[in-house]
């Protein structure tokens, strides 16, 4: 079952304008149109920059640091966090949950606990950490934990803008969790003009989101 | 067909009740084969559903397992951290649990867990493109050539990881547990195709139908039934047997295309209970016909037996035997045999009569000619085996027919009678015949001829004494021949005949008793032949004629000619007229031979005219030919192409025959222009009647007037009363037979018209003929350039 699209949306918008806000001195903005093979927008793909001489310390993103349990869905499908970053796991639902994770980039269990409680989990390692419940099998999320302030997701239209790069040749990555590549991610080089707004259109191949109902 | 009326009843009476039985029997049959066909395919039906159940039920237990292993959360963990000996452990309890042959785990990457790739021969690479399609993948998947029922279902932890497999191999054993669960020993297959020829496969060990290898006959039908959108029962013609199928699709993995369940039944077992039953009606009905054929033959032997002895007796009667029969019923049969006994001794008596009829005279009850003939050959038989010799007599009352019109039909018999009598009484045991009305006939052995002459004198000398007859008394004379087998005549068939002859050659030398000669019969057979000869003759261009010149007197000169035949046969040499003409008349080859000579005539005119001379030309006519109107058709036919005048010489006694006829055709040839000449006036038969009636226009005078008028008065005083005679009826008149100038002379005093003979020219051919004219022409020229007299010159030539 997929998620909650009108959510995802508008903490996708509000990113976007949070960056377009970020005052950068002799730097463009690159918007990204993500697409599937046939042309459909992707919502939900992960753009990230690593500009030449880039320090990745001080990132901080404008939206929540937390992964919300509420009508037995993760909220967001995607977050992205920088590293280092601490993120809650309040539970809104009046049931319990058992998030757990098996990534390598950090595995961690966070035992039954339950409404409005909340737990938090600090991730020390860049990487996909996908987040499952023990208990219920349809909640399914990532975190996308990145080394670069320069990041974004797709909104529902298939957009990500990454604002302030420094002008010149940036090497760009957009990931995805179904997408069909190695580690869901592919990796391009994008100009970045002096001023104004550059355009990038990344088309991915998709699978299927797997059926979580089960056989039973 | 049938040569005896038993066979025949008792084939029949055995072939209808062996009919019937066999369409009892087959009916029987066949209603026990549509029952069994039925039940066989209800069964086949149901197992059919059964087996869908199980599938559906073994499929969701595994699908079960899988799921909950994959759902597992320390599975999962163990497969996250790569946890092999965890991961195989838990397999292995699974598989275990649910008693299945494989389990394992395919990662997202391909790789398996859980079980040696090697076992699974490629078969993961078709399951890595089910899972890709499809999240819960289960099916069919053939794994090394053996169909296996495989789930799949995915780990998701939370990201798909991977995917649990279970695989079940579907072999016999599998297998058996499904048949069991059928009320009828169903044989129940999955096939699969191979992997690579994708021809269908079966499990090792499999039973029925797909047991050993799937025949091309097999796959063949199982495609068909695939094709079917409800799975139907379906016959089978397999080697062993027929058998009826129902093929159901399976869903396979790895894009094969369906696999299929086969469950037969073969129809011989389903047949099997009822053997006994088919058995007892095939017994029954073989004895029910064994029964039936003894009792209708001996139904059928007490029918025909009597019609059997009729039908002997019957063959006895026809062979002239005894053919009484004895009736032995009182039915119909029985009158029918006493009926047949009175008929066939009725028989007997009629033919006995007959034959004596056959074989007597019934004027005297001598025995006659017949009898006398079979007599003669027996003795000739016996005579042969003696070194005898067989004689027969042949005894004639001479003058019977005076005899027997002077005392009349009835004393002529018993004259005949007495005398035959006598003969009987003088020669006993001798066969004697009545050979013809006044010849008696006896015949007997002897030592030679001398002694069969001196039985004949004696037997004369008593016999010709005369005859009472009641009151009267007849003289009798008669005349004897003899002949004797084999030193008078070679065959003994033949001496009844050769002793009449004999008679007449008796008779002609006034001798009262003559012994046959041979050499003076001549041989009837060789007259015979030469009439043949002469037909052949005919065609060969062998017999010819002759013209003869026609001197007209007045005239001077030659106006006609008559032709005359002529045979040159090519071994005998000139054959004469006189030797065969007349046995031409008897046998009745003159028509053709005188048709031959009118056209060979009528040909010979046409040449003389070619070259310039009109001859009237004159044929012979056969006084036989007179009266026949379908010579006189052909004649006329002919005279048609004729060029010039025709005659016709015929005798007045040919008319004698057959007056009205004769002068009928006389008057049809006259008609057609057809002149008609009476030839040899004067002799034989002259009748001045016929002379009157006949529409003649010609009269010839014999020669042997002619030929004595310069010697005898007499002759001269008749050829001229009849030259008058004839001119005086309008006639003219030939003179034949002129062969001295001195006769001519006379002729032409008298008045004769024409002359033919000698003197003028003998006959000869047609190129001598034509010489001859073209001479008398010229001479005729010269004579009158020069005036001088040309009867001298002529008498010279001649």
């Amino acid at each position: 079952m997929r998620r909650r699209p009108a959510l995802c949306a508008s903490l996708g918008l509000a990113a976007v304008l949070l960056a377009a806000l970020a005052p950068e001195a002799r730097a463009g903005d690159v918007a990204f149109q993500v697409v599937d093979a046939k042309g459909r927008p992707v919502m939900d793909a992960v753009v990230t920059a690593y500009p030449p001489g880039l320090k990745a310390d001080q990132m901080r993103f404008s939206w929540a640091q937390e992964m919300v349990q509420r009508n037995l869905q993760f909220d967001p499908f995607v977050l992205i966090v920088p590293v280092g970053a601490n993120v809650s796991f309040p539970n809104h639902d009046p049931v319990r949950h058992h998030v757990y994770s098996f990534s390598l980039a950090h595995p961690f269990e966070l035992k039954l606990y339950g409404k409005d409680e909340t737990r938090s989990v600090r991730f020390d390692k860049a990487g996909v950490v996908a987040l499952g419940c023990n208990i219920h099998d349809n909640m399914v999320a990532f975190i996308k934990v990145v080394d670069t302030p320069f990041a974004a997701k797709t909104d529902d239209k298939g957009l990500a803008v990454l604002k302030g790069l420094p002008t010149g040749q940036v090497q760009a990555r957009v990931w995805h969790p179904y997408m069909k590549a190695a580690r869901n991610e592919i990796e391009r080089t994008v100009a970045v003009p002096a001023t104004g707004s550059g355009r990038e259109m990344v088309q991915i191949d998709l699978r299927n989101a797997p059926d979580r109902r089960g056989g039973y | 067909m049938f040569r005896r009326l038993r066979t025949k009843l008792t084939v029949l009476y055995a072939g209808l009740f062996g009919a019937a039985l066999i369409v009892i029997s087959l009916v029987v049959y066949a209603s026990i084969a549509a029952n069994a066909r039925a039940v066989v395919r209800d069964e086949l039906m149901s197992s059919g559903t059964v087996f869908d159940r199980v599938w559906t039920l073994r499929a969701n237990q595994l699908q079960g397992g899988a799921s909950l292993l994959s759902r597992d959360f320390g599975f999962r963990e163990a497969v996250a951290s790569r946890d092999e000996a965890t991961i195989r452990s838990a397999l292995e309890n699974l598989r275990l649990r649910f008693g299945i042959d494989l389990a394992f785990i395919i990662g997202v990457d391909g790789r398996v867990t859980g079980v040696d790739p090697g076992q699974l021969k490629g078969a993961d690479a078709r399951l890595m493109q089910a899972v890709e399609q499809e999240d819960n993948p289960s099916g069919v998947l053939m794994i090394g050539g053996v169909p296996h029922q495989v789930i799949a279902a995915p780990i998701l932890s939370p990201t798909l990881v991977g995917w649990v497999v279970f695989a079940s191999r579907l072999d016999a054993n599998e297998m058996q547990a499904l048949e069991r669960l059928s009320a009828i020993h169903v044989d129940a297959v999955v096939l699969g195709r191979d992997d690579k020829s994708r021809a269908w496969v079966a499990p090792p060990g499999a039973s029925g139908l797909a047991g050993g290898a799937v025949t091309r006959d097999l796959a063949g039908a199982i495609d068909a039934a695939m094709a079917d959108k409800a799975p139907e029962a379906r016959d089978f013609r397999a080697p062993g047997g027929a058998a009826l199928t129902l093929v159901k699709p399976l869903k396979s993995i790895g894009g094969d295309g369906p696999a299929a369940l086969l469950l037969s039944y073969p129809m011989a077992r389903a047949m099997a209970p009822y053997s006994p039953m088919l058995a007892i009606i095939v017994l029954t009905g073989a004895g029910g016909i064994t029964v039936l054929v003894i009792g209708s033959w001996m139904l059928a032997r007490s029918v025909t037996r009597p019609v059997s002895m009729l039908d002997e007796a019957v063959q006895r009667l026809s062979r002239g035997e005894n053919a009484a029969v004895e009736p032995t019923t009182s039915d119909e049969l029985g009158r029918l045999a006493e009926s047949f006994n009175s008929m066939a001794a009725e028989i007997r008596e009629r033919e006995r009569r007959i034959t004596h009829l056959a074989m007597h005279d019934q004027e005297t009850n001598l025995p006659n000619r017949l009898a006398l003939d079979r007599a003669v050959e027996a003795l000739a038989a016996e005579a042969g085996g003696r070194g005898l010799k067989v004689a027969v007599l042949s005894i004639n009352v001479n003058r019977f027919t005076h005899v027997r019109g002077a005392i009349g039909y009835a004393l002529a018999a018993a004259m005949m009678g007495e005398i035959g009598q006598a003969l009987q009484r003088l020669r006993p045991g001798d066969p004697i015949g009545r050979v013809a009305n006044g010849v008696l006939a006896v015949a007997f052995m002897v030592r030679e001829v001398d002694e069969a002459r001196r039985i004949a004198a004696h037997l004369q000398h008593i016999l010709e004494a005369p005859v009472r007859l009641g009151e009267h008394a007849v003289d009798v004379s008669l005349t004897l021949g003899l002949a004797v087998y084999p030193d008078l005549v070679d065959d003994a068939a033949a001496l009844v005949n050769r002793a009449s002859i004999a008679v007449d050659q008796a008779r002609a030398g006034h001798n009262k008793l003559a012994l046959f000669d041979a050499a003076a019969y001549g041989d009837p057979q060789a007259k015979l032949g030469l009439m043949s000869e002469m037909l052949g003759a005919i065609t060969t261009g062998d017999i010819f004629i002759h013209l003869q010149p026609k001197f007209d007197l007045r005239a001077g000169r030659t106006t006609g000619a008559e032709a005359l035949v002529r045979w040159r046969h090519p071994q005998r040499g000139m054959v004469g007229p006189d030797d065969f003409i007349p046995m031409a008349e008897e046998t009745g080859h003159i028509r053709t031979l005188t048709e031959h000579v009118l056209s060979l005539a009528i040909a010979q005119q046409a040449a003389l005219k070619a070259q310039g001379f009109d001859i009237a030309v004159s044929v012979n006519m056969s006084g036989r030919l007179v009266g026949d109107h379908e010579f006189a058709e052909e004649a006329l036919q002919l005279a048609r192409h004729a060029q010039g005048e025709l005659c016709l010489e015929l005798t007045e006694t040919a008319v004698i025959a057959h007056p009205q006829r004769a002068l009928e055709n006389i008057e049809r040839f006259a008609d057609a222009g057809i002149r008609i000449s009476i030839d040899d006036y004067g002799t034989g038969l002259s009748s001045l009647a016929y002379l009157k009636q006949m529409r003649a226009h010609e009269l010839k005078i014999d020669k042997a007037f002619v030929i004595g008028m310069a010697e005898g008065q007499k002759d001269a005083l008749l050829v001229r009363s009849t030259v008058d005679l004839a001119h005086s009826l309008g006639l003219k008149v030939t003179a034949e037979g002129v062969e001295t100038a001195m006769v001519q002379a006379l002729l032409t005093a008298m008045g004769c018209d024409l002359a033919q003979g000698y003197f003028i020219a003998r006959p000869m051919a047609l190129a001598d003929f034509a010489t001859f004219l073209q001479r008398e022409r010229d001479e005729a020229a010269g004579d009158s350039r020069r005036g001088s007299a040309r009867r001298s010159a002529r008498a010279g030539t001649a």
